[in-house]
């Protein structure tokens, strides 16, 4: 018997499937895909990570919002990732456009089309694929019967060196606002009203949380720096308000996987626990867009990893959040959790564990306890700048940290930090070594370590700092790439124990990463002519290349120094302006001073700082009620 | 019946082995033997099949596959014994798998498994089809007489390298005929061991010989199907 499944995609034979790496990143076919009648549906969502599908397969943003439009009948959302360059240089050979997973149909089709913005280094991804759709680059040239172009995600906190590519942002979180804007589509087109710009401009009045930014007229000072954002109607917000899911525990949370069948990057169940973190480290963005922090209850948590479980038999749990050990009812969660993961032979996980909060107890909960090594985060060597940062982390908790792995008998430690902080000399960075010798030194004068008598070893991994938008540190200057090269050399120079392994981050990458960070929309020429001269896959160090990056710059006119090296002044109009992430700039320029006089700010739950994200409201926030 | 509780069926006193037909075809052709070992570990789990676990310092589920099938290639007849230590029927047990399945991989049949073993299979019959332009039923006689006309003399690859095979020797039978412009072929090649015949060098050496279907052909297609599988006299199959 031989049945007619035949391969649903048109457009992609099989012989090109067959000669392709990994076809199983094109196939689709999935368990757990959602599969509807596209001439019963009213509107079309081809949701698309613009990189690899093992990455985008395991974002928990991409299944959340996945399954918050299929819930809608009268929507169908489908899946689209970066074809790999070989399946890339076929598609352009034979003239083949990008198609969706599930239907096997054109991308150029659909009536929508969302990016999630995950990473500045993906941009030149998604215009990649707009071309590989076929659809025009620029909003502006795109007609009636192009698809919306949607962006949202952590980089549409400042959209805007990507903007005249979008249609529209979604500023915050999407599982409610992503339906309305479909709904408003279907609605105006039943009512036989709809036109492209007579739909961006209703969604920009009516919804909150769009951003369209064709709406916005941008004027620029004789120096080059922003001097307004105008609205071109009277209608549409001033600036744009991040867009915040109030109570959680009612949030839509998907009780089904699109279950891959090759290897992906995060390859298990994920439960969110909350969103935002109670801290407030002066150069993280997430820490600050994410506010206010708000949680779920445990019960509310263990019933969706239950149907998780059920509904995908994932042998590993990973509880999301952005500090785990924070969340205010961890014990009573894991408890909860265990009751039934152990006897189902599912091993949990508790990624971004706090040195601070990191005890036997919690330990010997988590699978990582098979594990040799164990992570934690200090981000800078010495106190000072620690405090600096407001990381609220001292050696002491480090060490205990550490002596409790170590007689647990893990053997193996791993240290992020950062260089390149605001204010940091050699002796701040030559103490990055320096803990990881005395960590080296802990595990040998520790009498209770576990017995194997291997040797211990201690990796410390060095990034250099990168100032984004909506922290404490956004006006900051990055350091040049010469004295980012320096110390990447002299943090090597001071390791002197061969137990101690150094890592760095690339430094030309993490430059064009401050360009694209702080960016306004001019840096779209640079980006379209890096599209037109092949840019792809810039997040992968095999095709980052900084050489070509600094060409397109210096034909577009373009001074990467300006975006990344300027110390930005605090009264200058900042490209991202236009948003409103709940955190007053008042606040953050409070921080900063701070962090000039190397003075810790309390965490949310030791008091509130007034950072002016309770505005936003939120249920279980541990923030005080506003009026 | 199906959201029976798994641990509520008799506890067995020994472990039993079932054996599992299945197919796999359309999309998941592309499906790598290793990630189809993980997918089921992961849908024996789902449709709460009551698995034996090994006993050891770190237990797992007792699977044992049957013979790998290249990517690219579907198939009507893979196979996998699976241990179970629960008395729990080889119809629930595929009722319940077909429930966490999709059309593409799916259960056929579900029994105790005999005494035979995956290295009993010997030959499998296949059935592939071409389409491209100007096939004829002239070309189809040409290509089976080339096909099966000794010694056609092939680089294969096996993990010891590559050596030149006599690829008809592999062959038990092949037949090519072309039906509404398609061209058919119906093989039994060898899959024993050493001496496994992908398909994909009978699409090679026609290739090779016709020109049919060059490499970047995206307009033709051709589609490979494992329909049947048997043991060493190639006459008895393999259940």
């Amino acid at each position: 018997m031989r049945t007619e499944t035949e391969n649903k995609s048109t457009a992609l034979g099989s012989t090109l499937l067959k000669s392709v790496s990994k076809p199983g990143r094109y196939a689709g076919g999935e368990y757990g895909q959602t599969l509807k009648d596209k001439t019963a549906v009213k509107a079309r969502f081809a949701f698309a990570f613009p990189d690899s599908y093992e990455i985008g397969m395991s974002n928990l943003g991409m299944r959340i919002l996945y399954g918050a439009l299929n819930r809608e009948d009268d929507i169908w959302c489908e899946r689209v990732f970066t074809p790999w360059e070989d399946m890339q240089d076929k598609m352009r050979a034979h003239d083949l456009p990008l198609c969706a997973l599930e239907s096997g149909d054109p991308i150029g089709e659909f009536d929508f089309l969302g990016f999630t913005l995950q990473y500045e280094m993906c941009y030149t991804n998604v215009l990649n694929m707009l071309a590989l759709s076929h659809i025009p680059l620029r909003a502006e040239a795109r007609g009636e019967n192009d698809p919306i172009v949607i962006g949202g995600g952590p980089c549409a906190y400042n959209p805007e060196p990507v903007a005249p590519f979008f249609d529209l942002f979604n500023i915050g979180e999407g599982e409610e606002m992503l339906p309305e804007i479909v709904r408003l589509y279907i609605k105006m087109k039943d009512e036989g009203r709809y036109t492209r710009a007579d739909f961006l401009h209703e969604a920009a009045a009516t919804i909150s949380g769009v951003y369209v930014p064709s709406l916005y007229e941008v004027t620029y000072n004789e120096d080059g720096t922003v001097k307004a954002y105008t609205p071109l109607y009277d209608d549409i917000p001033k600036t744009v308000q991040k867009r915040i899911v109030k109570d959680l525990d009612k949030a839509y949370f998907p009780d089904e996987v699109v279950m891959p069948y090759i290897e992906t990057v995060q390859d298990r169940i994920t439960v969110e626990v909350g969103r935002g973190c109670i801290r407030g480290c002066r150069f993280c963005q997430a820490g600050m867009v994410y506010r206010p922090v708000r949680e779920k209850t445990p019960a509310v948590i263990d019933c969706q990893a239950r149907a998780l479980f059920d509904r995908t038999g994932y042998e590993e749990m990973s509880l999301s959040s952005l500090s785990i050990s924070d969340y205010t009812r961890v014990d009573e969660l894991t408890d909860m959790l265990l009751s039934w993961t152990n006897d189902h032979m599912v091993s949990l996980s508790l990624p971004s564990l706090r040195a601070d909060s990191f005890t036997r107890e919690l330990m010997e909960k988590v699978s990582s306890i098979r594990n040799s090594t164990i992570t934690f985060a200090p981000e800078a060597g010495s106190q000072r700048l620690r405090d600096v940062i407001n990381k609220n982390l001292y050696e002491e908790d480090l060490m205990r940290a550490v002596n409790v792995a170590f007689e647990a008998g893990k053997n193996q430690v791993k240290l992020y930090f950062m260089q390149g902080h605001p204010t940091e000399t050699d002796e701040d960075l030559a103490e990055i070594p320096a803990l990881a010798h005395r960590v080296v030194s802990a595990y040998y004068q520790n009498p209770n370590r576990g017995k194997g008598g291997r040797p211990p070893q201690v990796t410390i991994s060095v990034s250099p700092f990168i100032p984004k938008p909506f922290t404490p540190f956004q006006w900051e200057a990055q350091d040049s790439l010469e004295e980012m090269r320096r110390k990447q050399a002299y943090v090597g120079e001071c390791v002197t124990d061969r137990k101690v392994k150094y890592n760095h981050h690339d430094a030309e990458t993490c430059r064009i990463e401050a360009v694209l960070a702080r960016g306004d929309r001019r840096l779209a020429d640079a980006l379209e002519l890096g599209c037109r001269e092949g840019f792809k896959f810039d997040a992968w160090s095999e095709y980052f290349n900084y050489e070509k990056w600094m060409s397109v710059f210096e034909r577009t006119g373009i001074d990467p120094a300006f975006y990344a090296n300027r110390a930005w002044g605090l009264d200058e109009v900042l490209p991202w302006d236009i948003i409103d992430c709940g955190v007053t700039k008042a606040f953050l320029k409070r921080e900063r001073a701070k962090a000039y006089e190397a003075a810790t700010t309390p965490n949310c739950r030791e008091g509130c700082s007034g950072c002016g994200a309770n505005k936003l409201g939120g249920e279980r926030a541990c923030c005080p009620k506003t009026k | 019946m199906l959201s029976k509780d798994k641990m509520s069926y008799p506890k067995l006193t020994e472990p039993r082995t079932v054996r599992v037909k299945f197919r796999k075809v359309g999309n998941l052709q592309y499906i790598s033997h290793l990630d189809l070992q993980r997918t089921i570990s992961r849908v024996l789990v789902r449709a709460g099949i009551p698995m034996w676990y090994t006993q050891g310092f770190n237990p797992h589920a007792k699977i044992v596959f049957g013979l790998p099938l290249s990517v690219g290639a579907e198939s009507e007849c893979e196979y996998l014994d699976l241990r179970i230590d629960r008395d729990m029927s080889c119809e629930e047990i595929k009722q319940r798998l077909n429930s966490v399945l999709t059309d593409e991989l799916c259960v056929l049949d579900a029994y105790v498994a005999p005494k035979t073993v995956f290295a009993d299979i010997v030959w499998a019959e296949y059935d592939i089809r071409i389409r491209a332009e100007g096939l004829t039923e002239a070309l189809a006689d040409e290509m089976q007489t080339y096909l099966t006309t000794s010694p056609l003399m092939m680089d294969k690859k096996s993990k010891s390298g590559i050596r030149q095979v006599d690829i008809t020797t592999l062959t038990r039978s092949l037949r090519a005929t072309v039906v509404d412009g398609e061209l058919r072929i119906a093989a039994v090649l060898c899959v024993s061991g050493a001496d496994y015949l992908n398909p994909e060098y009978l699409i090679r050496a026609l290739r090779e010989r016709f020109g049919i279907m060059p490499e970047d052909d995206v307009v033709s297609e051709y589609s490979i199907l494992r329909t049947r599988v048997y043991l060493a006299d190639g006459e008895t199959e393999f259940n």
